[in-house]
Formats: structure tokens, C-alpha cells, sequence
């Protein structure tokens, strides 16, 4: 099954189970629904749909006020791009709701446009940026074990968060492993394989590139642990200074564009927190070259790295 | 003692009492404020009474009120105990909220002030959330917002009437207009908007009201409030007003003194006296009860009042 056709077979069970609720934003139920993302979702007895006119920020604030008044909604949006119009409610109208606790639900999930060659407009994929300038809560979605796990926890729950997607991995068989992972602090971090040579952190949306480097590292003979954050604000990393204070040996993976990444706060802690080895951090080269169409692809060439590890 | 020859002979003693409770709660306030008492900022509204009374006069139980920066005459006008206001701004936490949200943020959920921002025309957007949160509960009451002549400019404005008039949302759109921004007037910041034509352009129905006579307010505001309701849908009131508590500083280039709009903090030319009157005009909402009221009753009210809220404080 498809990546988007897993998440929004997921999306329309849970918001069965949710009422009330409101679901916008633009053309979800239109054309090709957000490329399938919201296909299929109905207006029903206390469920409203609506397709909203082009309002961002006006939107994130309607989901805040929808709050206010104990209405929980769901606010799909084709391109975090666009949630950039939205940051003054991110932070300031989120600073007065949240200290209320509320009971109601409100989530954003934007799709993140990291597929490529969409201009240099269309291509913000630092989803950490967003929720670390107020705190916020928020998900990347990356495989079918932390989908599962994200959407039905989170996306109508008290409380806000943003849920994000990716739109490269859209239309790509959704990712899974043999075993379920093992879920640390309610999903801020999954555990998807323990190995005694190599520890792997995935951040942002970089589980697939993990998984593949996971493969051909077993192939040359090491067993890696593999690990996702799937949260962007300060988290508690014990479990995985664990696995690293006995592999001795750590790789973090962020694909994000940003220069406040999640992952070096990983790296501090390890630093601070573990004697190591070998600390590899593979980001992408952010240079003036991105700000053209491009592909955006983000690999990893294993044979470099096992010649560092090897040094 | 109903004043002879008055526009409405059956005008309630009660609502002049309010303005004046307002008035005076405000100058107390601004005392404070020039004995640097407050931490936190503080926009007076003083002028601003009419409306604000009259706001709180066509209430209902449902109904819900958003505020913005200047929201001190909507928040004394819903709530009766001045010292929970007074602490709120001292930051106690006995204040009003605890005081966890100090002036600029002051909501006070009990009395229907649920959300205020000091972020211009961001509350527009989250009014609209309530809006639409009414209609999917299926609740009772309208949700009232307030804006400025300046908050107005930003595009949240437009976004936030415009879909309130697509889903069909019953609100009132308070424009709260006194020509300023902060130091410029309209003329030195932007073209004019015809808020009638915006308003006509959305096919919203818009509301001129000037004079600060309260009495007339409240017919005015049953009457948008009736007819949002009846036709769900958003109504846009336009507020004239003049904050007062201007004053003139000299300096070497102007030696007969600068006009300073006043927008925060302490006014000088503003004194507590026992007869809050500040300008012999339709500027001043104290001024026009006049017009329902003899004098000597409305100084007798005022004076109890000053009494009651200073002894309320100490
Ligand atoms: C988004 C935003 N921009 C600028 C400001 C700074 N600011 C605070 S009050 C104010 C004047 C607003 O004028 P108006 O809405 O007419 O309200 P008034 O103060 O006149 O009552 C300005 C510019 C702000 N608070 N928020
Ligand atoms: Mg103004």
C-alpha cells in the first residue's frame, strides 16, 4: 500500500471515532483531495467538512478559536510552505490557549513539499523550525509503524500539534519492518531494531535513508540499532544514550534544511552523556544551490561511511 | 429626575451608572499608572465607554466577546469587582486571571470575554473559530469581536470577514475607529477604506455609529445582534470615537506644545476629580448623559462611585 493511501485510510478511522469535529482547509474535498491525502472524508452527524477559501492564517486561527470553544478539528494543508502565513497564531494564540489546558483537539497537518524540482518556493521541509518557536507538539510520519501510532494517538487528542507528511514519499510503497517498534514517551521516539556494532538516529523525514544504510551495513557484516525521532522539540534521549553508550558507535541522519536541526541536540547530549567512538552526523550541504528547482534528494553513500568508521 | 425635554424619557439611571463606573475606574487606574504602579502596559479607553457599555448591556448568556490590546472598558464593563482588575494588573494572584495574563491579554471567560490579543487583527481569525464552533454545537449567542481603525489594515481583517460571511456565521464586527494608530492618524499612514463599501462588497451589512450615546448604542447593537442571528451572518459596526487624554508637550521647535495622541500608559492631562467630565462635547460619553440626566443627580452618582471604588481598593 501506498504511503498517503495508508495515512488517509488511517485519518478517516480515527475521525470516524471523533465527534464533533470540523476537518478544512483547501479543497479537501475537491479535486484530487491534497493528492489523496483527504479523500473520502464526508460531512456526517456532527462532523463538518469544508472546503475553506485561501485564508491561511486566518485558518490556523480558526482552529484555535474552534478550540477555544471546545470543537476539535483537524486543518489539512497542501504545502507547509504556506504555514508560514499562520506562524503569528503558531505562537501567540497558541501562548493564550495552552494555559487553559484545553479538552478540545486541534492538528495541523501540513504536507511537507520535499519531493523536488517544485521551485525554490515550494521546498521548506524544516518541520523541527515550526514547532520549536512555541513548543509545540509535533509528528513526522515517515513509516506505516509510526503512522499508525502517530495518527491514532494524536490527531484528535486534547491538545495542539502539527502532524506532518512528506510528500516524496507520497506515492512510494509505505515503509515497515518485520517487528513492531517499540514506542518511547508516546511516540516522540520509535525503536525499530537493536544491533550491537552501530547506533542509527533518524530525524525529520530520514527513516528511509536509515533503513537503507541499516541494509547494507548488515550486508558488510554490522548489526545497527535503528532509531526515529518523530518529535522536533527537546525530548528525553535516555534510551537512546543507552544503545550508544554501548555501541560506542552513533549515526544521526537529518534531512532537515534548517540550521537549528533536532539532531544536534542529540549529538550534545552524547557528547556530554557517553564515552564514544565515532560520532557521524549526515546532513544535507544547505548552499545556494537549493535555491533553485532541484531534486532535493537527500542520499547517504555507505561506503564513505564505512571507510570513516573503518579510520 | 428625568431631565426635561430628554431624547428617552425612559433612559435606566443604571447604564449612566456604568459609564461613570467606568470612567472613574479608568482614571483611578490612570493614577496608578503615573505613580508607575504597573509593570505592565496599559491603553486606557478612556472616550471608548459608550460602546463598551453598551456591548455589555445587549449580552446574553451565549454570547462571547473577543478583545484586543485595548480592551480595559469591555473588561471593567463585564466585571463589578475593580480590585480583581487592579490585582490582575499588579499581577496578583488574586487578579482576575490569576494574574497570568496582565493587561494586554485580559479575558475574563466567566463573563463571556473569552479570548484577547494583542496582536493586531489576529483576533478576527480565532472570533471566527468561535463563530464556527457555535454553529457545530448548535449553541445560542453570537460572538462579538473588537477591532481598531489600525488592527483593521492587516489582512487577517479580510480574511476573517470573509469567512465569516462564506460559512455563514452570525458575529459582530466592532471597528473601534479613533482615527490612530499608535502616533499617526489616518491621513499620515494610508488611503481611506470605505468600511460601508468593504462591507457592501461582501454583501455584509455594516453599521455606522457616532455620538457615544450609549442609550442609542444599545438599540443599535439589539438591533445588528437581532438581525446577525436572524440572517446568520456577520455585521460590521463602525465605532467613531476620540480616545481622550491627549495633551500638548512643548518643546523648543513648538513652544505652544505638540499634540500627543494618547495610546498607552499614563495620561497627564487626566485627573481623578469627583465629576468625570473631560471635554464639553459629544466626545465625551460622560457629556452626553447629560443630555438624559440633570447634572447634580449624575455628580451624586459619580461621587458615591468614587467613594465606592477607592474604599473598594484599599
Ligand atoms: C501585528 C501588530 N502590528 C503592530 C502592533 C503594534 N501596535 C500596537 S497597538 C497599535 C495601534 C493599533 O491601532 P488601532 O487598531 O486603531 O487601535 P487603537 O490603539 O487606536 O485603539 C499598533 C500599531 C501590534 N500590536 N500588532
Ligand atoms: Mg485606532
Amino acid at each position: 500500500m501506498k504511503y498517503v493511501q495508508h495515512i488517509n485510510e488511517l485519518i478517516r478511522t480515527t475521525i470516524d471515532n471523533s465527534n464533533p469535529i470540523v476537518l478544512y482547509g483547501q479543497n479537501i474535498s475537491a479535486g484530487s483531495c491534497i493528492s489523496g491525502l483527504t479523500r473520502g472524508l464526508k460531512n456526517g452527524e456532527k462532523r463538518l467538512v469544508i472546503n475553506t477559501p485561501n485564508i491561511e492564517s486566518t485558518q490556523v486561527g480558526i482552529g484555535f478559536g474552534l478550540m477555544l470553544s471546545g470543537v476539535s478539528s483537524v486543518f489539512f494543508m497542501k504545502q507547509q510552505d504556506f504555514l508560514l502565513l499562520g506562524i503569528d497564531h503558531l505562537v501567540n494564540t497558541y501562548n493564550f490557549v495552552r494555559i487553559n489546558e484545553p479538552s478540545a483537539s486541534f492538528t495541523i497537518v501540513p504536507v511537507v513539499v520535499d519531493s523536488g524540482y517544485e521551485g525554490i518556493q515550494s521546498s521548506l521541509n524544516n518541520f523541527s523550525d515550526f514547532c520549536s518557536i512555541a513548543r509545540i507538539a509535533g509528528y513526522a510520519i515517515t513509516n506505516r509503524h509510526d503512522a499508525d501510532h502517530i495518527v491514532r494517538t494524536h490527531l484528535v487528542s486534547p491538545g495542539f500539534r502539527i502532524i506532518g507528511v512528506s510528500q516524496r514519499l507520497f506515492q512510494t510503497e509505505i515503509l515497515s519492518c518485520e517487528n513492531d517498534p517499540t514506542v518511547y514517551n508516546n511516540g516522540e521516539i520509535f525503536q525499530y531494531y537493536e544491533g550491537a556494532d552501530i547506533t542509527i538516529v533518524c530525524f525529520n523525514f530520514s527513516f528511509p535513508q536509515g533503513m537503507k544504510l541499516r541494509e547494507e551495513l548488515a550486508t558488510l557484516g554490522l548489526s545497527s540499532s535503528l532509531f526515529s525521532v518523530n518529535v522536533m522539540t527537546p525530548i528525553d534521549w535516555l534510551h537512546i544514550l543507552r544503545d550508544v553508550s554501548r555501541t560506542k558507535k552513533l549515526i544521526v541522519i537529518d534531512d532537515s534544511k534548517s540550521v537549528n536541526r533536532s539532531c544536534y541536540h542529540l549529538t550534545t547530549e552524547v557528547y556530554r552523556e557517553c564515552s564514544i567512538d565515532r560520532v557521524l552526523t549526515l546532513t544535507r550541504d544547505v548552499t545556494d544551490e537549493c535555491l533553485r528547482p532541484c531534486s532535493e534528494e537527500f542520499s547517504i553513500d555507505t561506503n564513505s561511511i564505512m571507510k570513516t568508521l573503518r579510520q | 429626575m428625568f431631565k426635561e425635554g430628554t431624547v428617552n424619557m425612559k433612559a435606566d439611571i443604571k447604564v449612566s451608572e456604568e459609564i461613570i463606573r467606568n470612567r472613574l475606574s479608568q482614571m483611578i487606574i490612570n493614577e496608578m499608572c503615573k505613580k508607575k504602579e504597573f509593570k505592565i502596559p496599559i491603553h486606557l479607553a478612556l472616550g471608548h465607554e459608550s460602546i463598551a457599555v453598551a456591548v455589555s448591556a445587549v449580552m446574553e448568556e451565549d454570547d462571547r466577546l473577543v478583545l484586543t490590546h485595548r480592551n480595559i472598558h469591555y473588561n471593567l464593563a463585564r466585571n463589578p469587582c475593580f480590585k480583581a482588575e487592579i490585582d490582575e494588573y499588579l499581577l496578583k494572584s488574586e487578579g482576575l486571571a490569576g494574574g497570568r495574563l496582565g493587561a494586554m491579554n485580559l479575558a475574563n471567560e466567566r463573563r463571556g470575554i473569552v479570548y484577547t490579543s494583542s496582536i493586531l487583527g489576529n483576533n478576527l481569525s480565532v472570533a471566527a473559530g468561535m463563530a464556527l464552533g457555535k454553529k457545530v454545537k448548535e449553541e445560542d449567542g453570537i460572538v462579538i469581536v473588537v477591532t481598531g481603525d489600525g488592527a483593521m489594515e492587516e489582512g487577517a481583517f479580510y480574511e476573517g470577514v470573509t469567512f465569516l460571511k462564506t460559512c455563514n456565521l452570525n458575529a459582530i464586527v466592532i471597528v473601534e475607529n479613533n482615527e490612530w494608530s499608535l502616533a499617526t492618524r489616518i491621513q499620515e499612514r494610508r488611503c481611506p477604506i470605505h468600511l460601508d463599501r468593504f462591507a457592501s462588497s461582501l454583501d455584509v451589512d455594516y453599521v455606522l455609529l457616532t455620538g457615544n450615546d450609549v442609550y442609542a448604542y444599545i438599540t443599535a447593537l439589539k438591533q445588528a445582534r437581532r438581525e446577525a442571528i436572524e440572517r446568520n451572518a456577520p455585521v460590521i459596526i463602525e465605532v467613531k470615537l476620540r480616545t481622550l487624554g491627549d495633551w500638548r508637550l512643548k518643546t523648543e521647535e513648538y513652544p505652544d506644545g505638540k499634540f500627543i495622541n494618547y495610546h498607552a500608559g499614563a495620561s497627564p492631562s487626566i485627573e481623578v476629580s469627583e465629576w468625570p467630565l473631560i471635554r464639553e462635547d459629544d466626545s465625551d460619553p460622560v457629556f452626553v448623559l447629560s443630555r438624559y440626566f440633570e447634572i447634580g443627580q449624575l455628580r451624586n452618582i459619580s461621587c458615591d462611585m468614587l467613594n465606592r471604588l477607592t474604599g473598594e481598593i484599599q
